[in-house]
């Protein structure tokens, strides 16, 4: 991956999201393609659903480990996994 | 009547694994099958695919399952496969396979799929070497699916993938991302044989619901779409209406 040039300013906010979307996917710790980020006044926002809460940590922690000033908020659920309680008809 | 449990992309590794357990167990009262969707595992390894055998093996219904990008990252599907297949787990890619159920013959035809996207906004067999490999991937992938479709004598099809082969299930997806998530010759294969239902994953932000050129339900059962551990469909035509209704123990 290609690493931005330290111009004190910091990644321009779509290089950034690239960077995180590339990250999340190909780090083999994380590999989630689904999680959807969202940079705001007070720092970033991730959404998404992933499937334990031991990935939604993973996540997290790597964001926070390669940009460790950016405020970092959590949106990411855990998918529930309940029987369904209603079916389709399809005739 | 044909009952139809369905959930893809579920990618299971050891910290999922009993999470989907206790709605299996349910599956014989409500279910003929479970058809798996594809992104089974997390990076298609040997040991998550045994993960896969211990939550979905052993169900007292029949699994039908095809991989998805996720079960080919570390290169080992043979393996994945045998693992699978091994517990009882039938694993389609370019064929079918037909079931006696109470309320006729299943066929299920299936494969993975790949992206290219949608008519009149997908890539083209043209130019690089790459992109030729790329969109016939496409294409292979589809000719096998009409083929496996074709080859079924039964009295309800079912058209398994992983790839969308329909825009409509992926709404809510970024449109700049479609060509990835699916391609319209899935469509069109599924619309070549009597089709009665194409459910596929892959798409985890996009929608349940939608239909092919042809006519042919379309259904997205990508977990983080369904949100809950299965979705149940019932086919027939001594259903008179299409509707959602309560489950209950029977599961009529």
């Amino acid at each position: 991956m290609t690493q931005h040039r330290d111009t004190g300013l910091g990644p321009p906010d779509e290089y950034l999201e690239a960077e995180i979307h590339r990250l999340l996917a190909e780090d083999p710790s994380v590999a989630e393609q689904g999680i959807t980020v969202v940079r705001r006044e007070t720092g970033l926002v991730l959404y998404g659903e992933v499937e334990s809460s031991h990935r939604r940590e993973e996540i997290l922690r790597r964001v926070a480990e390669r940009f460790p000033d950016l405020p970092v908020t959590s949106e990411i659920g855990v998918v529930r996994t309940e029987a369904p309680t209603q079916i389709e008809q399809l005739p | 009547m044909i009952r139809i449990a369905a959930v893809g992309d579920v990618h299971l590794d050891e910290d999922v694994v009993g999470r989907f357990r206790p709605a299996l167990e349910e599956l014989p009262d409500c279910a003929d099958a479970l058809l798996l969707a594809g992104d089974l595992t997390r990076h298609g390894t040997e040991a998550e695919a045994r993960c896969v055998a211990r939550e979905f093996g052993g169900l007292g219904v029949p699994v039908i399952t095809v991989l998805g990008n996720h079960d080919h990252q570390c290169d080992q599907v043979p393996q994945v496969v045998k693992v699978l297949e091994d517990a009882g787990i039938t694993v389609l890619e370019g064929n079918g396979v037909v079931l006696d159920c109470a309320g006729g013959r299943l066929g299920v035809a299936g494969v993975k799929g790949f992206g290219g996207g949608f008519a009149g906004r997908c890539a083209s067999d043209f130019g690089e070497p790459e992109m030729k490999a790329f969109v016939r991937t496409t294409t292979e992938s589809a000719d096998r699916l009409a083929d496996a479709l074709h080859s079924l004598d039964c009295d309800l099809l079912v058209a398994l993938t992983h790839y969308a082969p329909v825009p409509d299930t992926l709404a809510g997806e970024p449109l700049e991302i479609y060509p990835f998530l699916g391609a319209y010759q899935l469509g069109q294969a599924i619309d070549s044989a009597p089709t009665a239902l194409a459910l596929h994953g892959h798409a985890h932000a996009g929608s349940e619901r939608g239909t092919t050129p042809g006519g042919v339900r379309v259904r997205n059962v990508a977990h983080p779409v369904i949100k809950q551990a299965y979705s149940v469909f019932h086919l027939g035509d001594d259903l008179d209406q299409g509707e959602v209704s309560r489950l209950t123990a029977s599961g009529t």
